[in-house]
């Protein structure tokens, strides 16, 4: 046979057979059962390599347009630490601490992230924590929407190792253990409410943290309801609440309607307390905005949040999600959605640091919605 | 089937939209009788003029040949087809201006009652403002006095909308930053129906409303009452007034006689008595308030109140009764 001089139907012939004997072979090897799925047995070398690539790769593409945002705010940094606690302790552990030897068994076992701030850049922190990581127990974050705890849990990472050494303050294991009404049912770390909401006489865990005390029992145990039912969308709350029966969560609303609230330490400036006033009093009737107070001032439906003295970072981002879509899963989510969506960002600051600025409680009297236009 | 079993039904049906609420042919006030005037006028005109070129089309294909010359005679050509129409639109031209003149704002009545009308996204803001100057605002429905020319500030509040009420008048637009002079007199008492003329959004077909003329005593009767407070809810309806205080529809609306002060959406001090609910989108009742506050964005999607789905709906009986009796 003449090599210099095959027909190509000849090679194409040799083709198709190597192909067909690669595919039996393939078969064969995956009904077989040969391959060790075992997480007790390392993979080859070169499975390993490829794999890191492939992830190093994926991680990098997919976080190539992410902006970060500005992520040196302590509050933030609470705020990913608090949620670090609960949610990611289990199988990263502490900074700094050895993992245990259960989820060492993991294959790939959970990284120890007490360096991870200077290994990763911040996007790819925030792709990996929203998204997850297949095939490797990395969970994605339970919803899209809340964009804005992932960057706070990215905060505190990116923070690390600078910040391991006060993780304890951080993530609010110095404000105590709970009492036995604090800390519902199964006392898990998740379920520590005082972590970050106020405790007698403690003020929230930083900014970001809403105020419960003096809140309406209704709307508290609604507000619960809704996390666990996955209706109203956090990756925070929504693993705390799925943990809550429904009488813990009754406790723990009347249990936070009870607490005497604490006055806010907000120091806004004049002006823009002005222009914040005029907005939760008479609204802004050109943009279609009514007046916060005639809900939100205590006086009203029990359904509705009292606002007075709430954290101003609170109130931002709350009506920051409502204008990205991300409170629209409850029937009183979408009421709130068309007044958010007509306020802009710079009403947003001024009108949450009025309500900050208020003392904590039912909003005093006053004539609410402007007389004329 | 035959050509007339066809005929006969169909331009019944489609002969219907002449008549009704809406109807410039079936005028009851001033403006809008001269304007049927007009065209008819025109009407008439229009098809003497076609009927007459038929003809002498005719005659010229198969007239004898004396006609036919008569028809391509110089003198045809520039009488019938200079002179003639000349003449005709110059004199009909005048006519218009003549009959059409009262309409204008030289009409103008000083001191008199006024209607501010605000186009709002998607639905109408009307002011009462008596000789006294006292201010009774109302939505969505006007009602005139019979036999008196009365004055219509017409202005927008947001983008443009047009206000045509065709058994009353011509249509007159709404632009934000002006304010627009229409002057409506109806002869007849009876409703009329109006609809934005001009596409204003997403809901701009839903956004129409009602002209009720009344005699004049039973108008005045009426515009007193309707400037008066709401009464005091009784026991009965007591727990929807609260649902109504308390559940944020105030931040919105106002019932005047109690602390519902809010006006970014209508007034509704006396919405009960109103013809209909959402710009003329649903009836009058108990049934169609609760439609509207749990499925208004099904009724009329996009309109601009967001929707309450978080009464019972026990609660919103109670709340729709509230609302129906407020008159």
């Amino acid at each position: 046979m003449d090599l210099r001089n095959l027909h190509w139907t000849t090679i194409a012939k040799v083709a198709g057979l190597g192909t067909g004997l690669l595919i039996v072979l393939g078969a064969v090897f995956v009904w077989s059962g040969i391959y060790n799925v075992a997480a007790s047995k390392d993979h080859l070398r070169i499975t390993t390599w490829i794999l890191t690539l492939i992830r190093e790769r994926s991680i990098a593409t997919h976080s190539f347009k992410i902006e970060v945002p500005a992520l040196d705010d302590e509050s933030k940094i609470r705020l990913g630490a608090s949620h670090y606690e609960g949610g990611c302790v289990p199988c990263h552990n502490r900074p700094g601490e050895e993992i245990n030897s259960i989820v060492k068994g993991m294959l790939p076992p959970p990284p120890n992230l007490l360096e991870i701030g200077k290994h990763r850049p911040p996007e790819e922190i925030f792709w990996i924590v929203k998204h997850g990581l297949k095939y490797t127990g990395m969970p994605a974050w339970t919803n899209v929407l809340r964009d804005d705890e992932v960057w706070a849990l990215t905060a505190f990472l990116a923070s690390l190792p600078a910040t391991a050494g006060d993780y304890g303050e951080l993530a609010g294991l110095s404000r105590g253990q709970g009492n036995a009404r604090e800390e519902p049912a199964n006392g898990r770390a998740l379920n520590v409410c005082v972590r970050c909401h106020e405790r007698d006489g403690m003020s929230t865990n930083g900014n970001r943290v809403p105020r419960l005390a003096g809140m309406p029992e209704a709307y508290l145990l609604r507000s619960l309801q809704e996390y666990a039912q996955g209706t109203r969308a956090s990756g925070v709350m929504e693993p705390v609440a799925d943990l809550l029966s429904e009488e813990a969560m009754r406790e723990l609303a009347a249990h936070y309607q009870a607490l005497p609230p604490v006055a806010g330490t907000a120091e806004p400036d004049p002006e823009q307390l002005r222009r914040g006033e005029a907005i939760a009093r008479r609204g802004i009737v050109g943009q279609g905005v009514p007046a916060c107070l005639s809900c939100h001032s205590g006086r009203q439906s029990q359904q509705f949040p009292v606002l007075a003295g709430q954290n101003a970072a609170y109130i931002e981002e709350q009506i920051r999600l409502w204008r990205r879509g991300g409170r629209i899963g409850t029937p009183y989510g979408r009421i709130m959605a068309a007044v958010a969506g007509a306020l802009d960002e710079g009403q947003i600051e001024d009108v949450a640091a009025y309500l900050a600025s208020l003392p904590p409680g039912r909003a005093p009297d006053a004539p609410l919605a402007e007389a004329g236009r | 089937m035959s050509l007339r079993r066809f005929i006969v039904p169909v331009s019944a049906f489609v002969l219907q939209g002449c008549a009704g609420l809406q109807s410039a042919l079936d005028p009851s006030g001033a403006e809008a009788e001269r304007i049927g005037t007009l065209t008819w006028l025109l009407i008439i005109f229009s098809t003497a003029i076609l009927v007459a070129v038929c003809v002498i089309t005719a005659v010229a294909l198969f007239g004898g040949e004396r006609w036919r010359a008569r028809i391509s005679g110089e003198r045809t050509v520039i009488g019938g087809g200079l002179a003639f129409p000349i003449l005709a639109l110059s004199i009909l031209l005048g006519y218009g201006f003549y009959l059409m003149a009262p309409g204008s704002t030289s009409a103008r009545v000083e001191g008199g009652l006024r209607i501010e009308v605000v186009g709002e996204r998607w639905w109408w803001r009307v002011t009462y403002v008596d000789e006294s100057g006292r201010r009774t605002e109302s939505a969505n429905e006007i009602r005139l006095p019979v036999g008196r020319p009365v004055e219509l500030e017409l202005t927008s509040a947001d983008v443009i909308h047009s206000l045509w009420v065709p058994r009353l008048a011509g249509k007159l637009d709404m632009i934000p930053g002006r304010t627009n002079v229409l002057t409506l007199e109806a002869t007849e008492p009876g409703i009329s129906r109006g609809q934005c003329a001009e596409y204003c959004g997403g809901p701009h077909a839903f956004m129409s409303f009602y002209v009720i003329a009344m005699p004049e005593d039973q108008f005045s009767s009426w515009l007193s009452g309707e400037a008066e407070d709401a009464l005091a809810a009784s026991r009965d309806q007591a727990a929807g007034q609260a649902l109504f205080l308390s559940s944020g529809c105030v931040a919105c609306h106002r019932v005047r006689g109690t602390d519902a002060q809010g006006t970014i959406g209508p007034d509704l001090t006396h919405v009960g008595s109103r013809h209909s609910l959402a710009a003329a989108t649903l009836e009058n009742d108990v049934a169609a308030f609760v439609r509207w506050i749990r499925d208004g964005q099904h009724v009329k999607p996009e309109n601009l109140m967001p929707p309450f789905e978080i009464f019972t709906e026990d609660e919103l009986r109670q709340l729709a009764a509230y609302l129906d009796q407020l008159r």
